[in-house]
């Protein structure tokens, strides 16, 4: 069913309408959040477990351990180039979401075969999984799977604990010198200094999603979200994974002040007195959740699912344009806008990094750079293709390539940039989504009767 | 006799075994059997021993994803955890409900339509239809159907009984798991009709047949000779069932409620944790499974040797 042609709804009980979508959600590379198949996403994950666990199996003996080729770091550029000529790079990545498919497969890959003689295969794999596969590469001693990876958060971190990434490689990309090396945003990953060890590839920001002929007046804050849920029982609700961790985090920083309480690294302290608030908020609205906050949507392709068919009257992401194009596709009604909260709309980057095992971080290297191309990124914002934030600096570009990208017209449902800027609010570390995460789900659970 | 008589007689005897062949020859044959049987038995349990080994590893934190040293810190959290009692209590009532009601009807379809008539083979043959449906569409068609926005919730709200989604009842994603119970039995049905339609038609026949010819009545001939062969026949496949079902990821994920949360869908989601240090608790959790699945083939066993010594 097409969402476009969907005529506008005027009362609640019109909007309770067929939605044929079979698109749910998969996935989870955590902040990266679209949509996936939900076959590819359930083999896929039931696999997975088995697959990491057998993988140390089989490769254990078969192979030996095979650490990145090492490029000196005195080596040029254009040598670094010819060394990637004529090689195939394996890019580890999650493949959830069609726009994103069709711009890697589609546009990224033969320009790479046709201006470096890359040929660029993709694996599935996002987020946990690839730090299990890493480990258990390790573990088996296996030479690497992948050149390259796209991950971001607390994946960054877990490969940095864990030494599982090659580097520092990142600064040396030419295209690097365009990169918007001001935004802390852009250059810090979950408070993290990227230390070059991974590349910015794209930006996007928290938004809530909501019908504009059924939610008029939607609320602008938390304070203003708490009165609608009340006054809405049923209507609202969040899913169990990243974008509900998300939703949760925006609370958090609201009901404390904003996110400055807690920038400067994971404080014991901090986090209990501000949790103790997130929690306070959530046990006064909860009652008026969908299902009365006894069960929650697996993921946000399921909140998806619940907003186009009409059971809530809110959906969330963490990709300010994912409404222009979820609504392309069909997914989300074509009235659907987006809506950053005043307190406070949480923003981040996603990278691509190099594993410490890669066969060809070459290769790797030269595919970043023409990710960060203005010509690369720009095909990326379009909202006809993915719609994902740029990383670029784009007053560091030649006058010509700067005016294309401000002539890029995103639609009625796109957010101001100077809306979006003004109310950006970084992530804060990483440590702070886990405990929010993993103590969110003690307390759902331990309501059970 | 022609010589090919005689091949014919020398292949029988091999294949007897021992009749009327060679004594050392018989044996031979027999140990080969026995070593391949052996080594068959090897390439089939040794990836899931090697895999077992290696959950052990990752459970006692030597192994896998955030290993950090040997220890029981892994099973102490998961035993101490409320949610992973709930998880697995959850799971079994899950496999039990839905087991037992697809076996009950698989047996009920079984024995009706037994009969050879046109009629008989042609439900028999409407009852295979979800074999070959992965659970995975089984459990969304369950969805499609039961969810406050699927079928029955519009046709209700087109004929007026129900106003908005919320007016149906919560079948899917609900603490009993109604919805996930109803796509399971609909999947497993299938499954345990087409091996119930094999026990009848292999042993059913004859004996009801012969409990008829010594004189018991219709019914009587049913009870005494055809359910307890039904039954027999079906067990293991029941018991093939519970165990598959109580592992069941992919229908879970999509049916099953938030909390409690299924035993399977609570070790993905201690896999994929985005903290490294729990992500052992998820090889505590595989062998609670494990434990659990043994349990159930060993209760059969159990009760198949005892139905065999009062045999």
């Amino acid at each position: 069913m097409d969402g476009t042609n969907r005529e506008p709804r005027l009362s609640a009980k019109r909007d309770f309408r067929v939605s044929a979508d079979l698109t749910f959600e998969s996935c989870p590379h955590s902040q990266l959040m679209t949509y996936a198949s939900v076959t590819s996403h359930l083999c896929l994950s039931k696999l997975r477990f088995f697959q990491t666990a057998m993988a140390a199996v089989l490769a254990c003996g078969c192979d030996t351990e095979a650490p990145a080729p090492q490029i000196s770091a005195s080596l040029p550029w254009d040598s670094i180039v010819a060394r990637a000529r004529g090689t195939t790079v394996q890019w580890r990545m999650w493949r959830g979401d069609p726009s994103v498919n069709a711009y890697v497969d589609g546009w990224v890959a033969p320009r790479l075969l046709r201006d470096y003689r890359i040929t660029l295969r993709t694996i599935d794999g996002q987020g946990p999984a690839i730090v299990n596969q890493l480990v258990v590469e390790r573990e088996a001693r296996a030479r690497g799977s992948a050149d390259l990876i796209w991950i971001n958060g607390e994946t960054f971190n877990n490969l940095q604990k864990e030494k599982l990434l090659y580097g520092p490689w990142a600064n040396r990309l030419p295209s690097a010198a365009s990169v918007d090396s001001l935004s802390s945003i852009v250059m810090r990953d979950f408070e993290q200094p990227t230390n070059g060890f991974e590349s910015p590839w794209g930006r996007v920001q928290f938004t809530l999603i909501y019908d504009s002929v059924r939610t008029p007046d939607p609320p602008r804050t938390v304070a203003e979200l708490s009165r609608w849920i009340r006054a809405h029982p049923g209507r609202f609700t969040h899913d169990q994974q990243f974008t509900g961790t998300t939703f949760l985090k925006s609370v958090f920083y609201a009901e404390n002040g904003g996110s400055r309480s807690f920038e400067g690294g994971f404080s014991e302290a901090r986090y209990d007195s501000g949790s103790r608030r997130l929690w306070a908020w959530l046990d006064a609205v909860r009652p008026f959740f969908w299902r009365k906050g006894e069960t929650y949507p697996a993921g946000v392709a399921d909140l998806h699912r619940l907003f186009a068919n009409g059971e809530v009257d809110f959906t969330m992401s963490y990709n300010e344009n994912e409404v222009i194009t979820k609504v392309r596709q069909g997914v989300l009604p074509a009235t659907s806008r987006a809506l950053v909260l005043r307190d406070g709309s949480i923003a981040n980057t996603h990278f691509v990094g190099i594993p410490y095992n890669s066969p060809n971080p070459a290769g790797a290297m030269v595919i970043a750079n023409f990710l960060l191309s203005a010509d690369a990124q720009l095909e990326k914002l379009r909202p006809e293709v993915w719609a994902d934030g740029t990383v670029l600096d784009v007053s560091k570009l030649p006058r010509e390539a700067a005016a294309r990208f401000r002539a890029i017209d995103t639609g009625p449902r796109s957010i101001p940039r100077d809306t979006l800027r003004r109310y950006e609010a970084p992530e804060v570390a990483a440590e702070y989504t886990e405990r929010i995460a993993r103590d969110w789900k003690v307390r759902i659970r331990a309501d059970t009767k | 006799m022609s010589d090919r008589e005689n091949g014919d007689a020398a292949m029988d005897s091999r294949l007897r075994g021992n009749d009327g062949g060679h004594p050392t020859e018989a044996r031979k044959h027999g140990e080969q059997r026995r070593e391949f049987g052996l080594l068959a038995a090897i390439v089939v349990a040794s990836p899931v021993l090697v895999g077992v080994g290696y959950s052990v590893l990752g459970a006692l934190g030597v192994a896998g994803p955030g290993a950090d040293g040997l220890g029981m810190r892994h099973v102490q959290s998961v035993v101490a955890d409320g949610a992973t009692w709930r998880g697995l209590l959850w799971s079994l009532w899950i496999a039990s409900a839905s087991t037992a009601i697809a076996a009950v009807l698989a047996m009920a379809v079984a024995t009706v339509f037994r009969g050879g008539r046109v009629s008989n083979r042609l439900v028999r043959f409407m009852a295979l239809g979800p074999l070959p449906v992965p659970h995975v569409v089984a459990a969304l068609c369950g969805l499609l159907i039961f969810s406050q926005s699927g079928l029955l919730s519009r046709i209700a709200f087109a004929t007026g009984l129900h106003s908005s989604p919320a007016d149906m009842p919560a079948l899917t994603n609900d603490r009993y798991g109604i919805g996930l119970i109803l796509a399971l039995v609909w999947k497993e049905f299938a499954f345990l009709a087409l091996v119930a339609f094999s026990v009848i038609a292999r042993r059913g026949a004859a004996l009801e047949e012969t409990a008829r010819s010594l004189g018991a009545g219709a019914l009587h001939s049913f009870r005494v000779a055809v359910l307890p062969a039904l039954w027999r026949g079906l067990l293991p496949s029941i018991v093939a069932v519970f165990t598959f079902v109580a592992g069941n990821y992919e229908a879970a994920v999509l049916l099953a409620p938030s909390s409690p949360l299924a035993l399977p869908l609570l070790t993905m989601e201690r896999f994929t944790d985005s903290a490294l240090g729990v992500r052992g608790e998820a090889f505590v959790l595989v062998l609670l499974a494990m434990v659990v699945s043994i349990a159930g083939v060993a209760a059969h066993e159990w009760a198949a040797g005892r139905a065999e010594a009062g045999d």
